[in-house]
């Protein structure tokens, strides 16, 4: 049922996506109400999910069990002292009956107190909305004051939103102008995702909690809200998408803003889906249309007629202002007593007898469908040079024909046939007229395709000389089967004509078809790792380390000979600074091969670098000085 | 022809150990200890292999950079030059051989893997 529901809607939105109006592709279907009532029905875990589970349920419609329990449960959790808590139980209380809370004047003065411009957004809602569930008188201008300043210095979503819903609790003769001017500005902040969706970016709470206040506040005052056709539509495919809700704050929202529009007095959407496929033929010749509210409620007073219905083939008009009959709930309209021909229908419905209906026209695609028969089967063998005269046999469906057929490379196979529908007796020319010819020893299939000519008669030739590759010129008998199919065929046809007899000059072997090895373990590869270099070997390596160090020997040796002397070294802080400061970077080479990165080498070669140039520079020019005076 | 080689080199020797001042000897011994051992790792590289390339290019050229750096500095501090490096003093000149050094050995630590 649900699967035939959901065909129904997605063709709604293929139809959506060509149609100017808009129309709702989501909503709350039944087994949806369900799934959230029965969310809504969970244990109570504090006042606060009383609330939300009572308030929410009564909104849907369904019955709170057990109304002396939720009270008793209200009473034993207040705290009178908690405006949150004051809150929850008021409004819980309402939706139960014979529930009084009991207030007192502490009471009363700690809600009074709530409502100024210091208190949040929250707390001054909340404090009117228990001020008025528990009939307690309040100042409506005083609550307009403290609005009025709080939603200048909270200017968010939320705020503003539990503002109009505060609002809608004040006394008529309230001035509410500047208020409602808030539902204008906050539908120009919805963000319009792809035209289908709108919503806030907070979220969907904050989004159904807009729509239930906006439509509290302006059935209160009397006065439309600013919402256009089409943006009601966005938003109810915004709140309605989601069919799983986190939390129960969620749900709450949603099943608010679902009482909000069924039941308001300027815009109710209206919901348009088939019942079952939207197939009509000759067996079920009704088109079975479902018309709801967005909780799947069926409407009140509504008249729904087709406005016109075309073939989507021809674009010839078959049926223009027709209406449909109520009949237990659904509504229905005899298609086939148009005697329409089988194929697609474009269907534009009107739901009227409602000023408030929004997304009232809806297209649909209507399919009709019926069955075929094969008339006229005629089957023979023609010789090529036409020397020889035809025989044609007629075969009846759904027999076979009694004698095979034999045929060879000077002949031509032919067949003929008309395909009709039983009901009104036209010729059909379906989607899939194949035929197919089956060896029965080596199970190959051929499969070809049959063409109508331009007075709709099916003809098929097979040269049987011209084909031989694609049987492989495998000699031998094949069945012949006829397949017939299409979408708006009820009854598609798998029929064994005849067998043939095909004969093939320079025949093969008949060798026995293989089925396509797709499936089987290929064969495994194997991958050459790449080998590692061969070092030499450890004798060779040593010896020539040895042999590399051995010219410093040799260097040492000659500077001995030659008389080199550190004997000018003096002992100055900036000949030993530098001279450290040397050694010490010769050693940040090392370190540097052996551990470090580049970054972390500059960084220390920078510090030691400047040290050891200015001790070096200082060293030099000692030295410099030494030389000149010397001279 | 032998000879007259033979007579080249010996009177070159002669006149190398007798004109050149100590200094510079210094610094031919250094250099030629360089080439010792740059003509060591090549040799290495031609009879054992390249493996690992990187290494041996990088030991090459920290001789063949050193041995530069080397002839650049006895070419400044020999005093026959002393005319066209007028500015250049000879500590300076071993100043920039340092620094030149510390780059050169960056680069080579860094390619020696």
């Amino acid at each position: 049922m649900e699967r035939s529901r959901l065909f129904g809607l997605f063709v709604l939105s293929l139809a959506l996506a060509g149609a100017q109006a808009l129309t709702p592709a989501h909503y709350l279907s039944l087994p949806d109400v369900a799934r959230l009532q029965n969310l809504l029905s969970q244990q109570f875990t504090g006042l606060d999910s009383a609330y939300y589970s009572v308030v929410g349920l009564s909104k849907l419609g369904a019955t709170i069990p057990d109304h002396e329990g939720v009270c008793q449960f209200l009473k034993s959790q207040l705290d009178p002292m908690s405006i949150d808590s004051l809150f929850f139980a008021a409004e819980t209380s309402q939706a139960i009956s014979g529930c009084e809370i009991p207030v007192s004047n502490e009471t009363r003065d700690i809600l009074l107190a709530a409502v100024s411009e210091d208190s949040t957004m929250t707390q001054i809602h909340r404090a009117v909305s228990a001020l008025s569930s528990l009939g307690l008188p309040l100042a409506s201008q005083e609550v307009v004051g403290a609005l009025t300043g709080r939603i200048n210095k909270e200017d968010n979503v939320m705020a503003i939103t539990l503002a109009l819903q505060t609002a809608a609790r004040l006394s008529q003769q309230t001035e509410l102008g500047g208020i409602l001017e808030e539902i204008e500005d906050l539908t120009a902040r919805l963000d319009d995702l792809g035209g289908i969706y709108l919503q806030f970016e907070e979220g969907l709470e904050a989004t159904a909690l807009f729509v239930t206040a906006a439509y509290s506040l302006s059935d209160h005052v009397d006065m439309e809200p600013p919402l256009k056709e089409d943006q009601v539509i966005q938003l109810v495919n915004s709140i309605f998408s989601k069919k799983s809700w986190d939390s129960l704050a969620e749900a709450f929202s949603v099943a608010s803003a679902a009482a909000a529009l069924s039941n308001n007095r300027f815009h109710v959407p209206v919901i348009v889906s088939a019942l079952g496929p939207a197939t009509v033929s000759h067996s079920q010749p009704t088109l079975q249309l479902l018309v709801t509210d967005v909780m799947s409620q069926p409407l009140a007073l509504a008249n729904v007629l087709v406005e016109s219905a075309y073939s989507v083939a021809s674009k010839s008009v078959i049926l223009s202002h027709a209406s449909f009959t109520l009949n237990d709930g659904v509504f229905e309209l005899n298609f086939m007593s148009s005697r329409p021909a089988s194929g697609y229908y474009q269907f534009a419905v009107a739901v009227t007898g409602d000023t408030r209906l929004v997304g009232n026209h809806v297209e649909l695609k209507v399919k009709v469908s019926t069955e075929v028969v094969v008339n006229n089967m005629d089957l023979s063998v023609v010789d090529k040079d036409q020397s020889i005269g035809t025989k044609t046999t007629r075969v009846d469906y759904p027999s076979k024909g009694k004698s095979s057929f034999t045929a060879d490379s000077h002949q031509n196979f032919a067949m003929a046939f008309q395909l009709v529908d039983v009901n009104t007796g036209v010729e059909l020319t379906p989607h899939q007229t194949f035929v197919k010819l089956h060896n029965q020893k080596t199970g190959q299939e051929v499969v070809f395709v049959a063409e109508p000519d331009s007075k709709n008669l099916y003809k098929f030739e097979l040269d049987i000389g011209e084909r031989k590759s694609e049987f492989n010129s495998i000699s031998g008998t094949y069945s012949l089967h006829l397949i017939v199919g299409d979408a708006t065929l009820e009854n598609p046809i798998l029929w064994n004509v005849a067998d043939v007899v095909l004969k093939f000059v320079d025949e093969e072997a008949p060798v026995a078809i293989q089925p396509k090895t797709l499936y089987v373990p290929k064969p495994e590869i194997q991958h050459l790792f790449r080998e590692p270099e061969k070092k030499p070997p450890t004798v060779v390596s040593n010896t020539f380390t040895a042999l590399i160090l051995s010219p410093l020997l040799l260097l040492l040796i000659l500077w001995l000979k030659l008389g080199a002397n550190i004997s000018n070294f003096s002992f100055t802080p900036s000949t030993i600074l530098f001279h450290v400061g040397h050694a010490a970077m010769l050693g940040l080479m090392y370190v540097y091969w052996t551990h470090l990165n580049m970054f972390q080498t500059l960084k220390y070669l920078a510090i030691i670098g400047s040290v050891t140039f200015l001790a070096g520079n200082r060293m030099l020019a000692q030295i410099a000085v030494k030389r000149i005076e010397k001279k | 022809m032998s000879n007259s080689v033979i007579s080249v080199i010996s009177r070159f020797l002669e006149e190398y150990t007798t004109t050149t001042p100590n200094k510079l000897k210094v610094v031919d011994s250094y250099l030629f200890y360089i080439l010792l051992t740059g003509a060591l790792q090549f040799l290495y590289c031609l009879l054992v292999g390249t493996f690992p390339f990187n290494s041996f290019l990088s030991g090459f050229i920290s001789c063949v950079g050193a041995f530069i750096l080397g002839v650049c500095l006895r070419i400044q501090i020999n005093p026959q030059n002393k005319g066209d490096f007028l500015s250049i003093s000879p500590e300076r000149a071993f100043a920039d051989f340092l620094f030149a050094h510390t780059v050169l050995h960056l680069v080579v630590m860094n390619f020696i893997g």
